[in-house]
């Protein structure tokens, strides 16, 4: 990676489900609590997000629905543990999971642009090289229908010889 | 056994050029279990090798965030 990448700030990705024993009304306070838990850690937030009521892959402590919320918050130094730690305190978070993401630098969504860009181009010869063979392939079909034609007409020539 | 055609796959990620696999986007991730839930080989769906093994972080970070099941019920 570059340089600069290193010396920016880290970025992180906060996923948490609060159980469906809560109302949507109930769910704010909840979300407020967790914001504030991180931005007394020194976290600064970037983004919330919430995905609603959803059904759960099995159930978690007896519970089939739950509410997701996704979270992403700069933090720097290396104690994101502390985070981690004070969400696992919180009894209404059935499960939450903090995830390191790396940021887009400029440099990267160039190089991510160049390689779509040879992408489409690759993806537009190789339709361009399918029609050619498809036409190919009918010139072909008409050469030999050609071919069967004239030599229908030989053999209807040649009966007409032999009646003679 | 030289007769039977295999047909060439490609690495899904790589051909769509992308290089972090989100945990959180479940339809894809399950193109890549079975029925059994069970994360499939590389032989099977042609992922390069660099490839799978970001998707199996990935397949099972949604797991534990009860997004994709452990098991089939």
């Amino acid at each position: 990676m570059s340089k600069t990448n290193e010396s920016r700030i880290p970025h992180y990705e906060l996923l948490y489900i609060v159980s469906n024993k809560f109302t949507e009304e109930e769910l704010k306070p909840i979300i407020e609590k967790v914001n504030a838990v991180i931005n007394n850690r020194g976290g600064k937030i970037t983004l919330t997000e919430e995905w609603g009521k959803k059904r759960l892959a099995y159930p978690v402590k007896n519970f089939s629905h739950a509410y997701y919320v996704l979270v992403e918050f700069d933090f720097e130094g290396d104690k994101v543990e502390s985070i981690d730690r004070d969400l696992r305190m919180m009894s209404e978070i059935l499960r939450h999971q903090i995830v390191s993401k790396r940021v887009k630098t400029e440099e990267d969504i160039k190089k991510e642009k160049e390689i779509s860009q040879k992408i489409a181009a690759r993806k537009e010869k190789e339709a361009k090289e399918k029609k050619e063979e498809k036409k190919e392939k009918e010139e072909k079909k008409k050469e030999k229908v050609d071919i069967g034609e004239l030599d229908e007409k030989l053999d209807k020539i040649l009966e007409t010889d032999d009646l003679l | 056994m030289e007769n039977i055609i295999k047909k060439e796959k490609k690495c899904h990620f790589c051909v769509n050029n992308i290089n972090e696999i989100d945990y959180k986007d479940t339809e894809t991730l399950r193109r890549f279990i079975n029925s059994y839930m069970k994360i499939l080989p590389r032989k099977r769906t042609g992922t390069c090798s660099w490839h799978q093994r970001k998707l199996a972080t990935a397949i099972k970070r949604a797991r534990i965030m009860v997004l994709l099941p452990f098991i089939r019920r």
